[in-house]
């Protein structure tokens, strides 16, 4: 894919719409697991996005840093999405939603340490040879540091991205919430993270509460993380990015006004 | 602490009834208790109208208490939501309410089900003569069936976008086949006496000629019953006997 690609997260209000207008996207990235049926709309609206324009698998409940054994059976859904659709990119999280087989069905954070390292990598690493090919991990926003967590996030990224062999999906708005929201400097973070490791960049807003920024998915992209975007790709050189919008969904025109204000960035 | 009792302890947590005094750890617990609420009222849109989003709301946090999700694929969540209702006290007086959450489980099952194969008329037509009452004919695998001693088609159909939820008069109860058309929509409709006991029969596998005579045990001559039951493609392929 191309270096400057930007694309938006599909979610099923937007289909129709999307089929009839064809706006000029690079990509669209969807959610996996809303595509784990064996048949039905959902995978023909998918079937029929992907004849138009390239695609990324976005998984949200591989739960890759649980202790829990790897859910098979959740892994064989999604490389028969993988074999079907030929993403151009798959991605989970680097975090956990379950233990003791229960699921909080949400992005939980890991604690920052050597274990957690060895952990998740080894998982990745079990994932990537079971779907046969990269799969590139998210770093997530988090609003707890679990344990001890002795060292920054960024070195825990790196270090788990090093070690499994996979590459980064950035998530610039997670850094700069992680940042408001546990005291670092964002810009230090960006600096940390070597060029080559990512590969792809989300985008998405937060909102306020009375101490804490909340990663909602529900807003506008925040003018402090266009800023931070701009520098991202001063850094990195132009990654493929893409505009994420999960609640409160707006109009297509939003997105798409978002995706070319990236663009624009990225140019 | 290892990994594991972090983990175990975080989630506790996470799935606790009360919200955690923690405003950082609250995020979370509204996050996940969130997640599954919203997967919960796309499966039961029907319930939640019914019962208004704020009962809803809690109806949902006391489900998610007593039946944990255990997967990461949320449309897996929420099948037990009709045994939850049966039993919680604040819905005691919607009798109905259980079975309508059956029957949105039904659609919700059949929006994901896989296709599976169309009536086979050419091939039924091959079979011997003699043979055809040993066939056993199969429904296709979107087609869920629901029986209820309330109407809850005619509540189902008036709680649709764009209705004003007064149900149609209907007398007792209904039986429901849910069905997905050839435009992957997915249709609930009420069956006669005679269809519903050849779908049940085709559904424990009976032959042709089993089924028939359970159709006119309740009433209705097999030939009626089977064509309605094709023209709304609730059949799939068949197996002819091993001779």
């Amino acid at each position: 894919m191309d270096a400057g690609a930007v694309g938006i997260g599909l979610r099923a209000q937007h289909y129709a719409e999307l089929l009839e207008r064809r706006p000029a996207l690079a990509f669209v990235e969807v959610h996996s697991e809303n595509y784990f049926g064996a048949g039905g709309a959902a995978l023909a609206w998918l079937e029929r996005t992907r004849a138009i324009y390239p695609l990324s698998l976005h998984g949200v409940g591989l739960s890759l840093g649980s202790w829990d054994p790897l859910d098979t059976g959740h892994l064989e859904r999604l490389r028969g999405l993988v074999q079907r659709f030929e993403p151009a990119f798959v991605s989970e999280h680097l975090s956990w939603s379950s233990v003791g087989g229960r699921h909080a069905n949400d992005l939980l954070p890991l604690p920052l340490d050597e274990e957690a390292i060895r952990h998740v990598a080894g998982r990745i690493g079990q994932a990537q040879e079971f779907l046969g090919r990269e799969l590139l991990v998210e770093n997530v926003s988090a609003y707890v540091r679990l344990g001890e967590s002795a060292m920054p996030e960024w070195e825990f990224v790196s270090e788990v991205a090093r070690r499994s062999g996979c590459r980064l999906l950035l998530d610039v708005n997670n850094i700069w919430v992680n940042a408001a929201n546990h005291g670092f400097d964002p810009d230090h973070y960006l600096e940390a993270i070597a060029p080559e490791l990512v590969a792809e960049i989300h985008l998405a807003g937060f909102e306020r509460t009375q101490d804490l920024l909340v990663d909602t998915h529900g807003a506008p992209v925040a003018e402090e993380v266009w800023g931070l975007y701009a520098r991202a790709i001063a850094r990195f050189g132009a990654r493929p990015t893409l505009i994420e919008w999960d609640t409160d969904l707006p109009a297509l025109d939003v997105l798409l006004a978002e995706a070319a204000r990236a663009g624009a960035v990225a140019a | 602490m290892s990994l594991e009792s972090l983990q175990r302890r975080f989630l506790d947590a996470v799935l606790a009834a009360p919200e955690p005094a923690d405003a950082r750890l609250a995020v979370y617990h509204r996050s996940a208790r969130m997640n599954r609420g919203g997967a919960l009222a796309q499966a039961y849109p029907v319930v939640q109208r019914l019962v208004g989003e704020a009962f809803f709301g809690e109806a949902a946090a006391r489900f998610g208490d007593a039946f944990p999700s255990r997967s990461g694929d949320l449309h897996a969540y929420g099948a037990e939501f009709a045994t939850f209702l049966a039993r919680y006290p604040h819905a005691s007086r919607l009798d109905y309410l259980p079975d309508v959450a059956r029957l949105e489980w039904a659609v919700h099952e059949a929006r994901h089900a896989p296709e599976g194969e169309a009536f086979d008329f050419a091939g039924l037509g091959a079979v011997p003569a003699q043979d055809v009452g040993l066939v056993r004919i199969r429904l296709r695998p979107s087609v869920r069936l629901v029986a209820s001693e309330h109407p809850i088609l005619a509540i189902w159909e008036a709680n649709q976008e764009g209705c004003d939820g007064t149900p149609a008069i209907v007398e007792g109860g209904q039986r429901v086949a849910v069905g997905r058309t050839r435009s992957l929509e997915v249709v609930p409709m009420a069956l006669a006496a005679g269809e519903w006991a050849l779908l049940q029969a085709f559904a424990r596998g009976a032959t042709i000629a089993a089924a028939a005579a359970e159709c006119e045990r309740a009433g209705e001559a097999l030939e009626p019953a089977l064509r309605g039951l094709v023209t709304r493609e609730l059949l799939g392929g068949f197996e002819a006997a091993a001779r």
